[in-house]
C-alpha cells in the first residue's frame, strides 16, 4: 500500500508536468507551430541529428559493449566507469570540453577542418554533442545485453564449426538485440532532449531545444509552449512507434 | 582417440596441473570428480575454448593444441544444454551442418535419422521454449552429433534430469555409442554413470588425475582414501601392516607388481588377515559387497571372523545396507532384502562377520 502511494507520487511527478504542458497547448496552436517553418526545421534537424548520433553510437557501441561484457582485461571496470562519466557531468561542461577537443584550434578539429569537416557551429557539432551525452547509454545497454547472453552459447556454436564472427553474428548479436535497441532508444531520446552541450557547441542552426529556449527567453512562456508541446508529441510518437515495430518478446530463457 | 599429454592450464578459479589421459578410438571415457575439481574446464580445454599453459591435446593423432574450436570437429553438450533460444529445434540441429556446407537433402536425412534415434522427431518444428529437461538434453545431444564429430564431449549430461529419464538417457547414449562409434569423454560426479557407461575412468581431484583405469578396477582397488571415499568403494580404515611370513602370495596379479605376502592389519579394534605388498602405516578398504553377515557363527574358510553390532539397516530397492560396528569402528555390508528377512536381522543384533583375506584391499 505504502509502495503504491510512493510509486504513484513519482508517476504524478513525471507525467503531471507533461500532461500540464499538453493541456496548455490546444491542438490548434500545436498545428500552427508545426506549420511554422522555423519550428519545423528545428524539429527536423533534431530528429536527423539525434538519429545520426544514435546510429554512430550503436555502430561503435556494440563492439565496445561486447568487449566490456566478455573480455577480461586490466582496467576494464575502470573503462566501464569512465564511459559513464558523460552521464554525471553538467552538460555545459561537456559542451566546453567538446569545444576544446574539437574546435578549430585543437589538433583533431584542425585536421577535420582541413578535410572540410567543420564541427563547432555546424551540424556535426550537434551530432558530436548528442553522441557525447548519449553514447554511454548505448554502451551500457549493449554491455548488459551481451552479459546476459551465456558465453557457452557461442562456445557451442564454435564447436559446431562457426567462426568467432559467425558465432557473434548468429548467436550473441540476435540474442542481445532487444537490450541494444532499448539502449539505442534511450540514447535517441537523450539526444533529442539535449540542450546544454549543444547550445555551447553549435548555437546555430538551432535544434528544437535551443529554439524553444530562445523563444522562452525572448518572448516568454506563451511563445515557447506550442513548440515545446510539438517536440514532446514527436518524441512520444517515435518512442511508441519503435516499441510497436521493435522485436517482440521472442526470446525466453 | 583423445590423448592428453601433461595438460596444464589456469583459468578463473581453476587450475589443472599435468593431466595425462587417453581414450581409445570409439571408446567411452569418464572423468569423475567432485564439484569444482575442474572437470568442465578440462572439457573446454579439449574443445579449444580455454588455452593451455603447457601440454598437448591430440585427437586421432592430430595435434590440435593450438587449433581453433571450429577446426577440431568436436561435439559438445553442456550440463545446461545451451540450445539456441532464438532458433527452432530443427534450426538448432542443422546449425553444425549449415557451417560445413553439406547438401540440403543429406542434411535433412541426417537430422531425421538422429531425431528418430533420439525420439525427438515430433519436436523438430517447435521453438525451444517449454521443452522438458529430457527433451532439451536429447536435442543438445543430437545437435552435437549431427555434423559427425570425431569426438563427443559430455558435461554432466544427466545432472538436471530425474531418475527415470536418467535411465532412459543412459540407454540411449549406449545405443548411440554403438551406432555412431564416436570417441566420447563424459564428465560426471556420479559413480553410477562411470560404472555403467565407461570403458575408462579417471578420478580428478585438486587439478590432477588421482587414479585412472577400467571403472570396475578403479572402483574396487582405489589407491587413496580420497578415491575410495569419493567413489563410495567402501569403508577405509587406517592402521599398520605387520608381515606374517615371507611366502610370495599366489594371488599376486602380475610380474610388474612388487611381491605380495600374507600379513596382518592391526587397528585398536580389529586385526585382519590381509595380503599386502608393504608393511607399516597403511589403509585398507572393506568393500560392503565382500562382507558376509550371519546371526550364527560362520564356519571355516574366511580367515577374518569377528562379531559386530547392527547400528542401522538402510534399504535401497532390493539391496539393504547393513551398518555395523565393532569397538569404535563402523563399516557396512550389502545384503539382499530377502536375506535380511530370512535371517530376521534387526537393529542392535550381534552378528558374525566374515571376509576373505584377499577381499581386504590394502593401499
Amino acid at each position: 500500500m505504502v509502495g503504491a502511494i510512493l510509486g504513484g507520487l513519482l508517476v504524478v511527478l513525471v507525467v503531471g508536468p507533461l500532461a500540464r504542458l499538453l493541456w496548455e497547448a490546444p491542438p490548434g496552436t500545436i498545428a500552427e507551430a508545426a506549420l511554422d517553418p522555423e519550428v519545423r526545421d528545428a524539429v527536423a534537424l533534431t530528429i536527423l541529428t539525434a538519429s545520426a548520433a544514435t546510429v554512430i553510437a550503436v555502430l561503435l557501441g556494440i563492439p565496445l559493449g561486447y568487449l566490456l561484457a566478455r573480455a577480461r582485461f586490466p582496467g576494464s571496470r575502470f573503462l566501464s566507469g569512465l564511459l559513464d562519466l558523460p552521464v554525471v557531468i553538467p552538460h555545459p561542461v561537456a559542451g566546453i570540453a567538446l569545444m576544446l577537443f574539437l574546435g578549430r584550434h585543437s589538433a583533431i578539429g584542425g585536421v577535420l577542418a582541413k578535410l572540410g569537416l567543420e564541427i563547432v557551429n555546424h551540424v556535426p557539432g550537434i551530432v558530436a554533442a548528442m553522441l557525447f551525452v548519449s553514447a554511454p547509454l548505448v554502451v551500457s545497454g549493449a554491455r548488459e545485453a551481451f552479459a546476459s547472453v551465456d558465453p557457452k552459447l557461442e562456445r557451442v556454436a564454435r564447436t559446431l564449426g562457426d567462426s568467432p564472427w559467425g558465432a557473434f553474428r548468429r548467436i550473441s548479436l540476435p540474442l542481445a538485440t532487444r537490450g541494444i535497441l532499448a539502449g539505442a532508444l534511450l540514447a535517441w531520446g537523450r539526444s533529442v532532449s539535449e540542450f546544454g552541450a549543444i547550445v555551447i557547441l553549435t548555437y546555430h542552426p538551432r535544434v528544437a531545444s535551443v529554439l524553444i529556449y530562445d523563444r522562452f527567453t525572448l518572448s516568454g512562456l506563451p511563445a515557447a509552449v506550442p513548440a515545446a508541446a510539438l517536440l514532446l508529441l514527436v518524441a512520444l510518437g517515435v518512442f511508441l512507434l519503435i516499441r510497436v515495430l521493435g522485436p517482440s518478446e521472442r526470446v525466453h530463457r | 582417440m583423445i590423448r592428453l599429454e601433461g595438460v596444464r592450464l589456469q583459468t578463473g578459479g581453476f587450475r589443472l596441473e599435468g593431466i595425462d589421459l587417453e581414450v581409445p578410438s570409439a571408446g567411452y571415457g569418464l572423468i569423475i570428480g567432485p564439484t569444482g575439481s575442474g572437470k568442465t574446464t578440462l572439457l573446454e580445454a579439449i574443445a579449444g575454448h580455454v588455452p593451455l599453459t603447457s601440454g598437448r591435446i591430440l585427437l586421432d593423432d592430430e595435434d590440435v593444441t593450438k587449433a581453433a574450436p571450429e577446426r577440431r570437429r568436436i561435439g559438445f553438450v553442456y550440463q545446461g544444454y545451451h540450445l539456441f533460444p532464438h532458433f527452432s529445434v530443427r534450426e538448432n540441429l542443422t546449425y553444425g551442418l549449415d557451417r560445413t556446407g553439406v547438401a540440403r537433402d543429406e542434411a535433412v536425412r541426417r537430422v531425421d535419422e538422429l531425431a528418430t534415434v533420439l525420439d525427438i522427431g515430433a519436436l523438430l518444428d517447435r521453438g525451444i521454449t517449454g521443452l522438458s529437461g529430457g527433451e532439451q538434453q536429447r536435442i543438445a545431444l543430437a545437435r552435437a552429433l549431427v555434423p559427425r564429430p570425431r569426438i563427443l564431449l559430455l558435461d554432466e549430461p544427466f545432472a538436471a534430469v530425474d531418475h527415470s529419464m536418467r535411465r532412459i538417457l543412459r540407454n540411449m547414449l549406449a545405443d548411440l555409442r554403438e551406432r555412431e562409434r564416436v570417441t566420447t569423454l563424459h564428465v560426471t560426479h556420479d559413480v553410477g554413470d562411470a560404472l555403467r557407461l565407461g570403458s575408462m575412468v579417471a578420478v580428478l581431484a585438486g587439478g590432477r588425475v588421482a587414479q585412472s583405469g577400467p571403472p570396475e578396477h578403479v572402483f574396487r582397488n582405489p589407491i587413496s582414501p580420497f578415491v575410495a571415499d569419493f567413489l563410495g568403494s567402501g569403508t577405509v580404515l587406517r592402521g599398520r601392516i605387520d608381515r606374517l611370513d615371507t611366502a610370495v602370495d599366489e594371488h599376486a596379479e602380475s610380474g610388474n607388481n612388487p611381491p605380495r605376502f600374507r600379513a596382518v592389519f592391526v587397528t585398536p579394534d580389529l586385526q585382519l588377515d590381509v595380503v599386502a605388498d608393504h608393511v607399516g602405516e597403511a589403509h585398507v578398504l572393506i568393500r560392503p559387497e565382500d562382507v558376509l553377515v550371519s546371526k550364527t557363527e560362520l564356519p571355516g574358510y574366511p580367515r577374518n571372523r569377528f562379531w559386530a553390532g547392527i547400528t542401522r539397516l538402510e534399504r535401497e530397492g532390493p539391496v539393504v545396507t547393513v551398518h555395523l560396528r565393532t569397538g569404535e569402528t563402523d563399516f557396512r555390508a550389502f545384503l539382499t532384502a530377502s536375506t535380511i528377512h530370512e535371517q530376521g536381522l534387526r537393529r542392535n543384533d550381534q552378528v558374525a562377520v566374515a571376509m576373505k583375506a584377499t577381499a581386504v584391499h590394502v593401499f
